[in-house]
């Protein structure tokens, strides 16, 4: 079929008509090679421009369409509906802006047409060059994955199923419930956390469409989004249990910071140093004491520990600090307590009431350079107070409110899933801002501790969040539409030197070791370019943005 | 829960960045959504700032390609210039009532030319940039406003005050100035209802040791990210009042927290933001902030704030700050962590005040039967801090109209809203899919 290219351009009223000479536009454009019409409209994006445009299309039986008009986030889509609703591919045509870039930015007439003509001249010999591209559709499994079966996992996997979806929950330990089961209360309202936790298991355990493993880890993570293939290895069993899922929740938590890495504060060293964790376990054993059995009648909570060494802080351990003033002044009426800190970090709206209601039961002694050591079988804690000056303090007990920090194996579990690990080693979201629960792999989201230090009801929502993203995408009887202008790599040209696969951004090319070439799951390909800007021997393209493509529309635009 | 549904649409209230990721969410899983947005745009508040912390990216155009979105998206009925009046029913079977004004300016003629602007001949301030620039009766609020339609000011416009005044009209090219649209009252039936109206900012006036208003030279956060705004009133240079380029600027944190009664979350580190805005325009300026407790929660902000202090930013911790003017110089007195009385001068302040809820808040929450916690905002689940979840099934609240908070956890919020909404629906599976 022989090439039949129609240029339309609009006047958009007095925009473009009052600053680019559109009869001259039209003349230079209309010997081009394969031009079979050329027109002006008064506005082509108003419903009669769009009816012109289609009847044009079907009267001179064009095979491709260039508009030269205004911005294409502003039309780009509407004249591709065009095009579709006239039957031709609409990757078979070209916007061309000679509003926002020639009409708006000068004042001079022929500076603007000159540039409307290059820009319309280098859309017509890129046109030339476009290939129908088709949109595909991929069936999708709606069953998730949750890694992990603390608060995050559990309310993650509660939300899913409330929705009919079927939930594979991995858990690493013999039982579920995580970090919370250790605490007796949630801060700021002081609830019982078995309440919470308890009710939630038991709804879990009441629901035929989740399935728990317990003592298991996810051992590998293969396919795409809508479609993941995932094995899990069960403790003392030989074989793994392989199931599809359509979607991966990670929900891995944190663990709490050494304070054996911080040898100034005396932690495995003197009994009655302990860390956070070891407090919230005795205080939930429903006894605070110390290790020769006596009550502590005076306690030290240090702040911020690990935050140094770690370079960000935590978010909740000063409040974990106050609900520990809480425990301590609730079970030992007369006990002393002390908070050694440096800057309270009480963010949002119902953190500084729960201050205020606290502070009357402690000591805030803002300090620095905090060392403790032992004296007559007493805890000496000498330090620096705010203006510099030196002091000490003599207490039974000291508590470390150590940083939070990712678990031991999370780069493990990174490099199985084809994760990225950001700032302090916790898993990476897609966007700091829009994204905080996707990550750069699609259909794998991370929520809780895992991605940031956080708060459990921060935690619960964003786990109602990947609930939220995982039930709009992944719909039953609905099929997914992957992008369209995607990478694709040429199996002659290419040489097997693995540089795409070092800058793909979303792990979506393998290589395929019998050819020794490497191949994109276009299924799941995002295109942004990487790898079309990094291959050395020009196989890896962008479809749409292909070498051609751009060659001829650059030739074009500065001959 | 729902069993009753009739109803499967979703009102969304107010167009910022929850209610729009919360829109194109629910519209993505099929959902045909109501937007309903009491200003002439889109984006809500993070369009007033040029740069977002903590990886300073330029906010414009984070959220343009998501208000892009929004605008072509045929499963979002976006209402603006509108409000709830009335809702009744509960959970799947609400009926709300919405009064949209008219804009008089029509969404699908008009093809944001401004053509209209230069003729009109009122002038006004420009609520959108805090009153440091002027805009017409017929306007946008700022350059690359979304929908770049611009709207008319009715109490204003000389045509609405029965002069014979149609400059406008007369200007436009595509007969999209419609002086007949009339106000239209719209009834909806929905299933769920998410509240996104995002927040107020504490008035500075009320602590007037800081000066505000009083003296020249001293800015709220939000004229100071308008002044640095590349589309604000002096496209991104910062000027004293005088026409002169500061040498020195103090920035106060923790404005009104003590008369809110809470730490508003994100002060310390838009404070923080603001280093980078005043170095990056004026490179040798000497800066000193003003704090009591540095909040910098989370994995990446300890980092952003050692950069910024790099830079050679004076940080002080001080109690009582106050600020006076003396002769030309702007004078900070304050009270340093030995006590020690002190003072400092500096040609411009900078007031970080508080998040506050919007002020019809308490008229909204009546409006949905919902409750308010003590401080205004909308109240989550028992006490739980973030729920989304509100005193009334099928009312949900996402970002900064239940508390004070980061862009992050508003969309967080407004994600976990929708995941609430279709996870209390049973989809209806077919066939035997995922058994």
């Amino acid at each position: 079929m022989t090439m039949k290219i129609g240029v339309y351009i609009c006047e958009c009223g007095p925009n473009i008509s009052e600053k680019v000479d559109i009869d001259k536009v039209i003349d230079a454009v209309s010997s081009m090679s394969d031009v079979a019409v050329v027109d002006r409209y008064k506005l082509l994006c108003s419903s009669d421009g769009k009816k012109f445009l289609e009847e044009e299309i079907k009267k001179h039986g064009l095979t491709h369409l260039v508009v030269s008009a205004c911005s294409p986030k502003q039309h780009e889509k509407t004249f591709m509906e065009v095009c579709e609703n006239a039957g031709i591919n609409p990757y078979l045509f070209q916007i061309v802006n000679i509003r926002e870039q020639c009409a708006w930015i000068t004042e001079d007439k022929d500076e603007a047409t000159e540039k409307a003509i290059r820009l319309t001249k280098a859309a017509i010999r890129r046109v030339r060059y476009h290939a129908p591209l088709e949109k595909k559709e991929i069936e999708c499994n709606t069953d998730v994955l949750v890694i992990g079966g603390g608060i995050a996992g559990i309310e993650a996997s509660l939300q899913l199923v409330s929705a009919n979806r079927k939930v594979y929950l991995v858990e690493k330990t013999q039982s579920i419930g995580g970090l919370l089961t250790n605490f007796e209360k949630t801060f700021p309202d002081m609830q019982p956390s078995s309440a919470l936790i308890n009710q939630k298991i038991q709804s879990l355990n009441n629901n035929e469409n989740i399935k728990v493993f317990t003592d298991s880890e996810v051992e590998e993570v293969l396919g795409f989004f809508g479609n993941f293939e995932i094995k899990v290895k069960k403790k003392a069993e030989e074989e793994p249990i392989e199931f599809d899922v359509g979607a991966v929740v990670v929900a891995t938590g944190s663990n709490i910071f050494d304070p054996k890495k911080t040898p100034q504060y005396g932690y495995g060293k003197f009994d009655n140093v302990i860390n956070s964790l070891e407090f919230e376990k005795m205080n939930l054993s429903g006894k605070i004491s110390l290790k020769n059995g006596k009550i502590p009648k005076s306690v030290a909570i240090i702040h911020c520990v690990g935050r140094n060494e770690k370079k960000y802080c935590s978010e909740i351990c000063c409040m974990y600090s106050l609900k520990f003033v809480r425990y301590l002044t609730n079970k030992i009426p007369d006990v002393k307590v002390s908070n050694f800190y440096s800057d309270l970090c009480l963010p949002g709206k119902s953190y500084q009431k729960f201050y205020e209601q606290t502070k009357g039961n402690t000591d805030f002694v803002r300090s620095m350079d905090v060392k403790i050591t032992e004296k007559d079988g007493k805890l000496n804690i000498e330090y620096k107070d705010e203006t510099g000056k030196k002091s000490d303090l003599s207490v039974d007990m000291v508590i470390l409110s150590s940083a939070i920090e990712p678990t031991s194996d999370a780069s493990k579990l990174a490099e199985i899933i084809g994760m990225s690990q950001g700032d302090g080693g916790f898993f990476a979201e897609e966007h700091e801002k829009l994204g905080p629960v996707s990550t750069s792999t699609e259909g794998v989201y991370v929520v809780g501790s895992s991605q940031d230090p956080k708060s459990i009801s921060e935690t619960m929502v964003q786990s109602e969040a990947a609930a939220g993203e995982i039930l709009s995408s992944l719909v039953p009887g609905k099929k997914i539409e992957p992008e369209v202008k995607v990478s694709h790599i040429s199996e002659s040209l290419c040489t097997g030197c693995k540089t795409c696969l070092s800058v793909c951004s979303y792990g979506v090319i393998t290589f395929n070791e019998e050819k020794k070439i490497s191949v994109v799951n276009e299924a799941i390909c995002r295109g942004c370019g990487n790898c079309a800007a990094a291959c050395p021997s020009g196989a890896a393209t962008i479809k749409h943005f292909t070498f051609d493509q751009i060659y001829q529309e650059l030739m074009e635009a500065v001959k | 829960m729902g069993e009753k549904k009739q109803h499967t649409d979703v009102l969304v209230i107010g167009a910022g960045i929850a209610g729009i990721e919360a829109s194109l969410l629910l519209s993505k899983s099929g959902r045909r959504v109501h937007l309903v947005e009491k200003t002439s745009y889109t984006g809500g508040s993070v369009i007033k700032f040029e740069e977002v912390f903590s990886n300073m990216e330029c906010s414009t155009c984070m959220v343009s390609p998501v208000q892009q979105e929004l605008l072509q998206d045929k499963n979002i009925n976006l209402l603006m210039l509108a409000e709830v009046e009335e809702v009744k029913g509960s959970l799947g079977n609400f009926t709300v009532k919405i009064r949209k004004k008219a804009r008089y300016v029509d969404l699908q003629n008009c093809i944001g030319c401004n053509a209209c602007f230069d003729p009109c001949p009122v002038s006004l301030k420009n609520e959108f940039e805090e009153g440091l620039s002027e805009r017409k009766a017929i306007y946008v609020p700022c350059a690359g406003a979304l929908p770049n339609v611009p709207m008319i000011d009715t109490e204003h416009c000389l045509h609405f005050k029965g002069k014979s005044c149609n400059a406008c009209q007369e200007a436009c090219a595509f007969e999209a100035i419609d002086f007949k649209q009339k106000d239209e009252s719209i009834e909806l039936g929905v299933e769920a209802i998410i509240v996104a109206t995002g927040y107020d900012i504490f008035d500075s006036k009320k602590t007037p040791k800081y000066g505000y208003g009083k003296i020249d030279d001293v800015y709220t956060a939000m004229e100071f990210e308008r002044l640095y705004a590349s589309n604000g009133p002096t496209e991104g240079q910062i000027f004293l009042k005088n026409g002169k380029t500061p040498k020195s600027a103090a920035i106060i944190h923790c404005v009104g927290r003590d008369e809110k009664g809470y730490c508003s979350a994100v002060c310390c580190l838009y404070s923080l933001k603001f280093n980078h805005y005043l170095k990056s325009k004026i490179p040798e300026i000497k800066i000193s902030e003003f704090y009591t407790d540095l909040c910098i929660p989370g994995k990446s902000h300890q980092k952003f704030y050692e950069k910024m202090k790099e830079t050679g930013t004076q940080m002080i911790r001080a109690n009582v700050v106050e600020v006076t003017k003396s002769g030309k110089e702007i004078t900070v007195n304050y009270k340093d962590e030995n006590g020690k009385k002190s003072n400092l001068l500096v040609d411009m302040v900078i007031l970080a005040p508080a998040i506050e809820p919007k002020s019809d808040a308490s008229e909204l929450a009546k409006i949905l039967g919902v409750s308010l916690d003590e401080y205004g905002f909308f109240k989550g689940e028992n006490q739980d801090v973030f729920s989304v979840v509100t005193s009334k099934p099928g009312i949900f609240a996402a970002g900064c109209c239940q508390g004070p908070k980061n862009i992050q956890n508003s969309v967080s919020q407004a994600n976990a809203a929708v995941g609430k909404i279709l996870s209390a629906t049973k989809t209806k599976m077919e066939g035997d899919i995922t058994a």
